[in-house]
């Protein structure tokens, strides 16, 4: 049996639990350097408020309603996520972290546990986070990780089902699955959806009993074969507790403002550059291609005459002679490739980079004509992120980087770090 | 089931939870072993002393006095476990309108009272059904500096071993 365990409104609930001043008021989480809606409470969402909708668009409503900001504590966030995760490994050997608000978990059918049944684990592990971290959490168990998706999604949107909802073979799969859109199934996108809706299914459950499986590959590929399979109750996604490695890695965060010169940019490059390299040792692999992008802001209008600003956006990517994770290495060639890309005259809105064809670590290999990293350089790379897990993230940096902070993120109505900065702690009287 | 985590892997659930194993390093050769090897233990951790459990537990900070005589004085920082029940007599932190408190807990059916230990203070009631209440957890220790004295005290500190000195004759060093 497959368990889906998510929390409600993540980066409003984290707010809530260290501030209940904002419980029953509506809060809109904001992401994105405070420009765009990233998570809405349930008054919020009454209210009308869209996610992902821009700052600038409710401004009314939050006048009006008096809707609470919070700028995304990710420190918080992150920490809040970590508990949880911890939490559910006491409930079940194996936790799949699938996101930062949502995590798989995997319990035997024959539990001996202390629990009567699957109601009764799903309302333990409710309220133990709701305790513990006074964050409020909906479960969803069902044999696949599918129908405990389905089953989490039912458990939210029924109140009376006190946050919990158990889809096992039989009537209640077919209940659930007839009541439940096609859509908004895990893994159906827009596209899907259309597709699906133009031949008549529009509920799961016409899905699952759909006849002809060869149309089902040929139209949605092995993953909609999947699908079917899985919400018949044949596992098909299996549980990831070691998270395989990433292919591709990727750093690419709006600056706070529009920002017009090489300097600056390159300053953010280089940090969003270690940041990936962070990232690669971290999952101990080693990187050889590396494309940079920069671009305007595509909705701006010019000031005074409203019409389109000038746009400009470039990539480049180039491939190093060797596999490294050590950020001067990667910089070498980066800024280059950067310098090449401006153009002067324009207000930049974002800077990215991306890193491909990763390797393991294990098994590169040697160059006959360029250098590869020496296993000095790759050592420095793994006492810096010891130092700076230690001490705080960009203790130990190039001199390089961030040098202003022009650059940086906006986080206007950010909330204390409440467990991760000694300085900020909870006060009480 | 696939696959347990990798002891290595810990890290990815609760890197809070890393303890420093300090490393001896003797070279393996033929001889006499190092008699100190088999005594090895983790070093000792205030967090392995403090903390029960870490996913609960929250740090507080005292902001005034009005805990003074359960030694909580300002700036002290509280060890909070949320995983602890609630019941009268424990000192807890909590949220009453928005402040937030740490206060001995007292309840009486449906009167919840907050009691001070500052006799220059007054308790704090609490009416579940007017008041918003809610409950971070129960303070299981105090970390603090130890008082300082002020210069009155200094200075009668040492005007009581200068008595103690005449009264007992003990020669000037």
């Amino acid at each position: 049996m497959y368990g889906l365990i998510d929390v409600n409104a993540m980066y409003v609930s984290c707010e809530r639990a260290f501030n209940p001043r904002l419980n029953g008021v509506p809060v809109v989480a904001v992401g994105n350097n405070d420009h765009c809606v990233i998570a809405r409470s349930n008054e919020a969402k009454i209210l009308g408020i869209k996610m992902g909708q821009p700052l600038f668009q409710i401004r009314e409503l939050i006048d009006e309603h008096n809707v609470q900001i919070c700028s995304s504590n990710f420190e918080l966030i992150g920490d809040m996520s970590a508990r949880m995760m911890s939490v559910l490994a006491q409930f079940a050997d194996d936790v799949e972290p699938y996101s930062i608000d949502e995590a798989f978990i995997q319990v035997n059918t024959h539990f001996d546990g202390i629990y009567p049944s699957y109601q009764g684990l799903g309302y333990a592990i409710r309220d133990t986070i709701g305790q513990w971290l006074r964050l409020p959490v909906c479960v969803g168990f069902g044999i696949t990780k599918t129908l405990a998706k389905v089953a989490n999604k039912r458990a939210k949107a029924k109140p009376e089902l006190g946050g919990v909802c158990v889809i096992t073979n039989g009537e209640s799969a077919e209940e659930a699955l007839r009541e439940f859109p096609v859509k908004d199934l895990w893994g159906i996108g827009s596209q899907y959806a259309r597709l699906l809706k133009k031949n008549g299914i529009e509920t799961a459950w016409q899905l699952q009993r759909i006849e002809d499986l060869d149309w089902v590959r040929d139209r949605m590929t092995v993953n909609g074969l999947r699908m079917v399979y899985e919400l018949r109750g044949f596992p098909c996604r299996l549980l990831e507790v070691n998270a395989p490695p990433k292919k591709t890695i990727c750093t690419a965060v709006s600056f706070g403002k529009l920002i017009p010169d090489l300097k600056n940019i390159t300053d953010a490059l280089t940090t969003y550059l270690a940041r990936c390299c962070e990232k690669l040792r971290k999952q101990e692999s080693l990187a050889r291609h590396v494309t940079v992008f920069l671009h305007t802001n595509p909705n701006r209008i010019t000031p005074g005459n409203g019409l389109p600003a000038k746009q400009y956006s470039a990539s480049r990517s180039v491939r190093l002679p060797h596999y490294t994770n050590h950020l001067p290495d990667f910089l070498r060639y980066a800024i280059p490739v950067v310098e090449s890309l401006f153009q002067f005259g324009y207000n930049y809105q974002k800077v990215g980079v991306i890193l491909n064809d990763i390797i393991p670590d294990t098994i590169h290999q040697g160059n006959l004509f360029a250098e590869f990293p020496t296993a000095k350089s790759l050592h420095i790379g793994k006492t810096i992120d010891r130092i700076n897990r230690k001490h705080g993230r960009d203790k130990v940096r190039l001199a390089s980087q961030l040098q202003s902070p022009d650059w940086s993120m906006v986080r206007g109505s950010l909330s204390r770090q409440y467990t991760t900065d000694w300085n900020q702690l909870l006060k009480a009287k | 089931m696939i696959d347990t985590i990798k002891p290595a892997n810990i890290w990815h659930i609760d890197p809070a939870e890393r303890v420093p194993i300090p490393f001896y390093q003797s070279p393996v050769s033929a001889g006499f072993g190092n008699p100190a090897e088999n005594y090895l233990r983790a070093r000792l951790s205030l967090d392995q002393l403090c903390i029960e459990h870490p996913d609960a537990s929250y740090f507080v900070e005292v902001d005034g006095d009005s805990m003074i005589a359960d030694d909580i004085r300002p700036g002290s920082i509280l060890v909070v476990d949320a995983s602890h029940t609630v019941e009268t007599g424990k000192i807890i932190v909590c949220w009453v309108n928005g402040e937030c408190y740490a206060k001995r807990f007292v309840r009486f059916e449906r009167m919840i009272a907050l009691f001070p230990s500052n006799p220059d203070y007054l308790p704090i009631y609490v009416h579940l059904d007017i008041d918003q209440f809610s409950v971070l957890g129960v303070v299981i220790r105090i970390v603090s500096k130890p008082p300082k004295w002020d210069s009155e005290q200094t200075k009668s500190a040492i005007n009581h071993v200068r008595t103690y000195r005449r009264e007992r004759n003990v020669r000037e060093l």
